[in-house]
């Protein structure tokens, strides 16, 4: 009975309309957050390359441009290290590129294909997808099977303009595999070997030939010319952890130095969206401090008219916590009614752009973490709110 | 539990640097080492502005302003917190207010229930009884606002006895009763004091509550 009846007493002077104006405010400004931050996560998909998103880092695979007199592509080790040390980077992967000829053949379609190629390899952290298979035994020397993975781009060369052209099949990745390969590599001393191999898997990221760095080495240690095997990498694939940063592009330029593909442009987007995310989350949280404001404005003048009637409550034996108890209720029921509304909001208007990821191939994102971060908003506004309704209270004691 | 209540040498901190002039001169509490007892009656007569209120006030823990110390059972009162204040209020200390500070918006019964469903103390037939005692039982159900100030006294006398207590602190408890409700009101009160061994602290300017038997102090 006795918290029905506090209740009823300090609640008297509650005003509705400065609750509503609160619950209205908090609710624009919450859920022009999360619908922000719903809505950087989703773009993030699109924008985002190889699965990862704008806020993951990306890879740029760089060269230097090569220059009328200056025909060096090679990078050295300082400026290797100049790289590394940028704050932009994560991490540098060096491409090493065969030291020896090497032809492959294919038995394909009741015809024999062979050419002569090349091959480069990276560390496998740097690929997007690793094959299962990717791996070469030393130990096994020639009798190894020689995993390869191409540029998806090499695929598309053939499917749409070599393929058509000499009245071969098409070919679907999953295909590939199954065609047997050898691979006849020739030392600069005339020795040479017979290897079996296969095409394991295609990149998007790294556009060249690839082969598990452990084959390379021992490649270019058995058939490379002496001194040849080290030679530095004219190649270098970058993390970044800020893609789009217009700074990497200065740098590029400053050091003369090119990025494969459009990745630049497409960090751009990224960094772009990133900065308008940022500019409507700060609307949004503007509009939410100021809401929040709203309430504890509200509360206190609440207080402040109950001010006699909490002290009687106290001078009866009332305990400070027992009397701020139905402020405590009143600020978490309005802030949890905000948080599912602004939820809702958030999911509505989520749902109204899925359909057009989902028409360009993109899985939306899930909606919880948005929703988690709303709900973390509100604990600690809530939480603020109540200390404050608890110190305010204990003054009156 | 609170055996005694010592006043030393307490002072309102409005009458320092007034020590030897009127009312504190002429104190017997001012100033001077006082010791309450549990099971006893006490009469503090003042006239108005001499500070019996604050008195009550100082004792209840609701004001801190005065100088020198009050102790229960030998521990120096500022060292109590809140929760401890709470407690005391709920087990140890009932108080009177000389303004009641009765809810005018909440009806008799829910005024006194206020308190009771606090400390759990009296069932509401009890309640109901006491209050037929003191000639206000059918004013129950109306709203304390709509009150004289002689019913609001006596609601408030129930009220203060809805809890446990060791000393029960009167602020000038009858000042707008007649001699009979009086009588009636003292009479409950020293039946409930005399129940728990409780001591009785009552203040008065002119209209003294009607105990049978007391000690004076002039304040």
């Amino acid at each position: 009975m006795n918290n029905s009846l506090v209740r009823r007493l300090l609640r008297r002077n509650v005003s509705a309309v400065q609750i509503a104006g609160y619950a209205f405010a908090s609710l624009v400004g919450l859920a022009i957050v999360l619908t922000a931050i719903q809505f950087y996560r989703d773009a993030s998909a699109v924008f985002g390359s190889d699965q990862g998103g704008v806020m993951q880092s990306d890879f740029l695979v760089v060269s230097k441009q090569i220059g009328i007199t200056d025909r060096n592509t090679a990078f050295t080790p300082e400026e290797i290290a100049e790289l590394e040390a940028q704050p932009w980077v994560n991490a540098v992967g060096a491409f090493t590129a065969s030291r020896f000829k090497a032809v492959i053949g294919l038995e394909f379609a009741g015809r024999g294909l062979s050419s002569e190629t090349f091959f480069e390899s990276i560390p496998t952290h740097f690929f997007d997808h690793v094959p299962d298979d990717w791996y070469f035994d030393p130990a096994m020397g020639e009798e190894a099977d020689v995993p390869i993975v191409l540029s998806r781009d090499y695929l598309s060369l053939y499917n749409f303009g070599f393929a058509s052209s000499r009245g071969l099949p098409t070919l679907r990745e999953s295909e590939i595999g199954m065609i047997p390969m050898t691979i006849s590599v020739r030392g600069y001393d005339g020795r040479m070997a017979r290897m079996r191999g296969h095409i394991a898997g295609f990149s998007s990221r790294i556009n060249t030939i690839a082969v598990p760095e452990e084959f390379m080495r021992w490649a270019n240690e058995h058939f490379a010319a002496p001194g040849a095997a080290y030679e530095r990498p004219s190649r270098l694939v970058l993390e970044v952890n800020t893609p789009g940063d217009p700074e990497i592009a200065r740098y590029m330029r400053r050091h003369s130095l090119d990025i494969a593909g459009d990745k630049m442009d497409n960090g751009t987007a990224a960094y772009f969206l990133r900065i308008v995310t940022a500019v409507v989350i700060g609307v949004g949280a503007v509009i939410s401090i100021l809401a929040f404001f709203i309430l504890m404005l509200s509360i206190f003048l609440l207080l402040q008219k109950n001010r006699e009637k909490l002290h009687q409550l106290m001078l009866l034996g009332y305990s400070p916590a027992q009397v701020a108890r139905p402020y405590i209720a009143l600020i978490a029921g309005v802030n949890t009614v905000v948080f599912v509304l602004a939820a809702c909001a958030t999911a509505i208007a989520a749902r109204c752009w899925s359909s057009a990821l989902v028409a360009i191939g993109v899985t939306p994102a899930s909606i919880a973490p948005s929703l988690a971060i709303g709900a973390a908003i509100m604990a600690i506004v809530s939480a603020i709110n109540i200390i404050s309704v608890r110190r305010r209270v204990r003054k009156d004691f | 539990m609170i055996e005694r209540i010592t006043l030393a040498r307490t002072l309102p901190a409005v009458f320092a640097g007034c020590e030897k002039d009127a009312p504190v001169c002429f104190s017997e509490l001012w100033l001077h080492d006082v010791e309450l007892t549990r099971g006893q009656r006490y009469l503090i007569h003042a006239e108005s502005g001499t500070g019996k209120s604050s008195l009550c006030s100082f004792i209840y823990g609701n004001r801190r302003d005065y100088h020198g110390r009050i102790l229960f059972d030998g521990r120096d009162t500022r060292l109590l917190d809140i929760a401890g204040w709470c407690a005391l209020r709920r087990r140890s200390l009932a108080l009177l207010p000389q303004e009641m500070r009765l809810f005018p918006e909440l009806t008799v019964m829910e005024n006194i229930m206020l308190k009771n469903s606090l400390t759990d103390f009296r069932s509401e037939h009890e309640i109901a009884q006491m209050l037929d005692e003191l000639e206000i039982g059918a004013k129950a159900s109306s709203k304390a606002a709509i009150l004289s100030i002689g019913q609001q006294q006596r609601v408030a006398i129930v009220r203060a006895l809805c809890q446990p207590f060791d000393f029960l602190l009167l602020d000038e408890p009858v000042s707008h009763l007649d001699s009979r409700n009086n009588a009636a009101a003292a009479a409950m009160i020293e039946r409930e004091a005399a129940a728990q061994g409780a001591a009785i602290v009552a203040t008065s300017v002119g209209n003294h509550l009607a105990l049978t038997d007391y000690t004076l102090i002039k304040l």
